[in-house]
């Protein structure tokens, strides 16, 4: 049981949870993720840790909220509660190397990720930039980030009441776009590395590619254990197949099979669907979320 | 005068729930004995001595076998106390008995030998072993020979690290608790049991007898930590820094996947997976439980080893029309007569000589189909003793929405990246001690095999803790 000492909502959907977890604290570096169990009845959902104290023992994650797991612990956990199971930390550290100049995109709570990424690779002399692209009640973690790297830019996207939220997303992944293009063509970066939604990550990868860039990219397959024995997670790199659990979560883009990746991501989605849409009649039934 | 028994040749057969129940849900095929019919079929035994009965040689941690079945019969008017003092014979050897009742291969070890065999049925060991524990459990007498058993337990300062919840690490750390150490086990799944929760079905061994069962080890004073995975959260070398010793009961958690265009596609399941979603997240009762699964109607599993009759039947429960393909033939098949029995009665088809050479997708990246390669057997056998197989040149495509892949697994990534830890094969190298390449550090089971029984990784957990019990009290004796 690991007991959440603060929960605080930081943006529209984005809540943050600073959690008692010592074991993780202790081991975890930039890159790498733990796998959260928040129910007895719950399913494992992978995590990415924002920051962590090594000496009081807590790291911070932020949930945003996209089905019913995650609404469910941003609906019912409240502060003083505890998380039933927290594993890892898992999977690889990210390289830490002198890249020189890279170019590190987060987009919507991606950039969760980014951030510690990022933060040691600027500590560790490299000129990093950060972009963060989302939509406009949806800003995290710019303070910290324009505290922690080089330059942090924030490219923001209105959500139109008019359209649904897919409609919406497609002018995130445009502006993203957009924004990835004229900072290459400022920047010159030596890496780019990204964090998003995987078709966010092709779309992205397909710019980079334009300028012959080397790109590293941290992937999200659906996953059971994170720690190899399932194989739900795998990927096919480079033509082999690889585990992202163990084996990454950090690949070269242009070795990713984005198609295959973009297809397994999507396998479960009427069921997350069906699970989401049952919850929220519950919680209608009682009276609405809080 | 010598009383003459009478031999019953006949095996007093266990009632089993009928198939068209069976296949509403995943309660358990096999309802065990009734203590009445438990000592009938205890009077079958020839009660052989106990340093020449061969069913004791058969069990990989040497239960007295004939022991605790003479107890059954010894009080038979006083229930109770039968079982007490079978579960008291049972336990000298083997904490896990509930378990290995119903998962061990009874026929290749305890009962291969059963004299009893030469004049009719082989005593129904494993049963009778189930029907104690189960016996045991339901009447709280498993509870009070343990507080009888705890404060006979003299203390010891040292403290022994086991890597590995499952059959090896469970009963290395009960026999290292019964000896007076201080046992923590590190786990990096929610639950303990390894495969005993997450890869054998419900249908088999219901998880309610697996964690009745570790409450015991817990009473024992061993610690269990969920959430650990060594490797990442703690490693062997801070592990040996803080413990005396270290057992490595990691088993062998990583699939094979089948080298053929079209493995990533959607509803292509290793059986890790699919069995996990269903054993250890329940997803069987989605929306219920929020970890989903998809099977679909036509199910192929490829594989002819006891987990893929697990997945088989799984995927049967679930509603699906069920292929098991196996590239060798139905004399080749590895799983239990018993497994493959109650397969075939709940529906499950066979293809035999078939090699998946290719998974073929719809447009939305989905299996429909699999291409397989007919094989042939040789005359020829391989180091295994198996009949080699050769491609026929012919090939056959059967349709399938969900595979589920079966063809083995190796030992955990994770563990045998251990810098210093000598690997061989894929599998942990040890001594004739079990003792690894690092000194202080053993290791059983399938971490150590490769793909093995619950049994035998038992076995290894009980010889392990014998030689760090050996280690730990010569090293004591160095410091002295």
């Amino acid at each position: 049981m690991y007991k959440i000492l603060e929960k605080k909502e930081i943006a529209m959907r984005n809540i943050w949870y600073k959690v008692h977890a010592p074991h993780i604290a202790k081991k975890v570096k930039p890159g790498q993720f733990v796998i959260v169990r928040a129910f007895e009845n719950g399913e494992r959902i992978p995590l990415t840790p924002v920051m962590w104290d090594k000496e009081e023992g807590w790291i911070g994650l932020v949930v945003f909220t996209r089905g019913k797991t995650t609404l469910r612990i941003n609906t019912e956990l409240k502060e003083g509660d505890s998380f039933l199971n927290i594993a890892g930390p898992l999977g690889n550290p990210a390289p830490m190397e002198k890249f020189g100049k890279i170019l590190a995109i987060g987009l919507y709570t991606g950039v969760v990720e980014v951030f510690p990424i990022a933060k040691a690779w600027q500590e560790l002399g490299n000129e990093v930039h950060t972009l963060h692209v989302t939509f406009e009640p949806m800003v995290i973690l710019k303070d910290e980030l324009e505290k922690a790297v080089f330059k942090h830019t924030v490219e923001t996207v209105s959500i139109d009441p008019n359209k649904s939220f897919p409609e919406n997303m497609k002018n995130v992944t445009a502006r993203a776009k957009e924004k990835v293009r004229e900072m290459i063509e400022n920047l010159k970066p030596d890496l780019v590395f990204m964090v998003g939604p995987v078709g966010d990550q092709k779309a992205i990868f397909e710019v980079v590619k334009e300028y012959n860039i080397p790109m590293e990219v941290d992937l999200h397959p659906i996953m059971v254990d994170g720690t190899g024995m399932c194989g739900a997670c795998r990927v096919h790199i480079n033509g082999e197949v690889k585990f992202a659990c163990v084996d990454g979560p950090s690949f070269d883009a242009y070795t990713v099979n984005w198609d295959e990746l973009i297809a397994r991501s999507g396998y479960y989605r009427d069921l997350e669907m069906k699970a989401m849409q049952l919850y929220m009649e519950k919680l209608q039934a009682q009276g609405g979320a809080q | 005068m010598m009383v003459k028994r009478k031999i019953i040749k006949e095996r007093i057969p266990t009632p089993e729930r009928p198939v068209e129940e069976r296949l509403k849900g995943f309660m358990e095929v096999n309802l065990g004995y009734t203590f009445e019919l438990a000592v009938q079929e205890a009077q079958r035994c020839l009660q052989c001595p106990y340093e020449y009965a061969p069913c004791i040689k058969g069990c990989p941690v040497h239960i007295d076998i004939p022991g605790f079945i003479a107890k059954l019969v010894e009080y038979k008017d006083e229930p109770d106390r039968a079982v007490k003092e079978a579960l008291r014979v049972i336990w000298a050897c083997n904490t896990l008995p509930a378990t290995t009742g119903r998962v061990c291969p009874q026929e290749d070890q305890c009962e291969m030998n059963c004299v009893m065999g030469k004049v009719g049925d082989k005593v129904n060991i494993g049963k009778l072993e189930r029907f104690v524990a189960d016996y045991a459990r339901e009447k709280g007498i498993d509870d009070e020979l343990l507080g009888e058993m705890l404060p006979e337990i003299e203390k010891k300062e040292q403290r022994v690290a086991v890597i590995g919840a499952g059959p090896a690490g469970l009963t290395c750390a009960a026999e290292l608790a019964k000896d007076g150490y201080h046992v923590t086990v590190f786990e990096a799944l929610h639950k303990p049991g390894g495969v005993l929760v997450y890869g054998i079905p419900e249908f088999r061994l219901p998880n309610e007898v697996v964690e009745k069962e570790l409450e015991k080890l817990k009473r024992l004073g061993v610690e269990i930590k969920v959430d650990h995975i060594v490797g990442k959260t703690v490693t062997i070398e801070e592990l040996l820094n803080r413990y005396d010793a270290v057992f490595i009961g990691s088993g062998a958690g990583t699939p094979r996947l089948i080298n053929a265009p079209g493995v990533n596609l959607n509803g292509i399941y290793t059986a890790n997976e699919f069995l996990t979603r269903i054993n250890l997240m329940n997803a069987y009762r989605f929306p219920e439980y929020d970890t989903p699964i998809k099977v679909g109607e036509k199910v192929i599993v490829i594989g002819a080893g006891n987990t893929a009759m697990d997945a088989a039947r799984t995927a049967r429960r679930l509603g699906a029309e069920v292929t098991i393909a196996y590239r060798r033939g139905e004399e080749d098949v590895t799983a239990r007569e018993e497994e493959v029995e109650h397969a075939k009665e709940e529906g499950v088809k066979f293809e035999f000589f078939l090699n998946p050479i290719e998974f073929i997708g719809d447009e939305s990246g989905r299996v429909k189909a699999v291409k397989f390669m007919k094989m042939r057997a040789l005359e020829e056998k391989d180091a295994k003793g198996k009949r080699k197989i050769e491609p026929t040149g012919e090939t056959v495509i059967l349709e399938a929405d969900t595979v589920v892949i079966a063809i083995g697994k190796t030992a955990n990534r994770l563990i045998v990246n251990t810098p210093g830890l000598e690997v061989e094969g894929g599998v942990i190298k040890v001594d004739e001690n079990l003792m690894t390449s690092i000194p202080g550090v053993f290791a059983g089971g399938d971490a150590i095999r490769g793909e093995a029984t619950v049994i035998l990784a038992m076995g290894d957990g009980r010889k392990a803790a014998k030689a760090i019990h050996e280690y730990l009290q010569k090293k004591a004796k160095e410091s002295a």
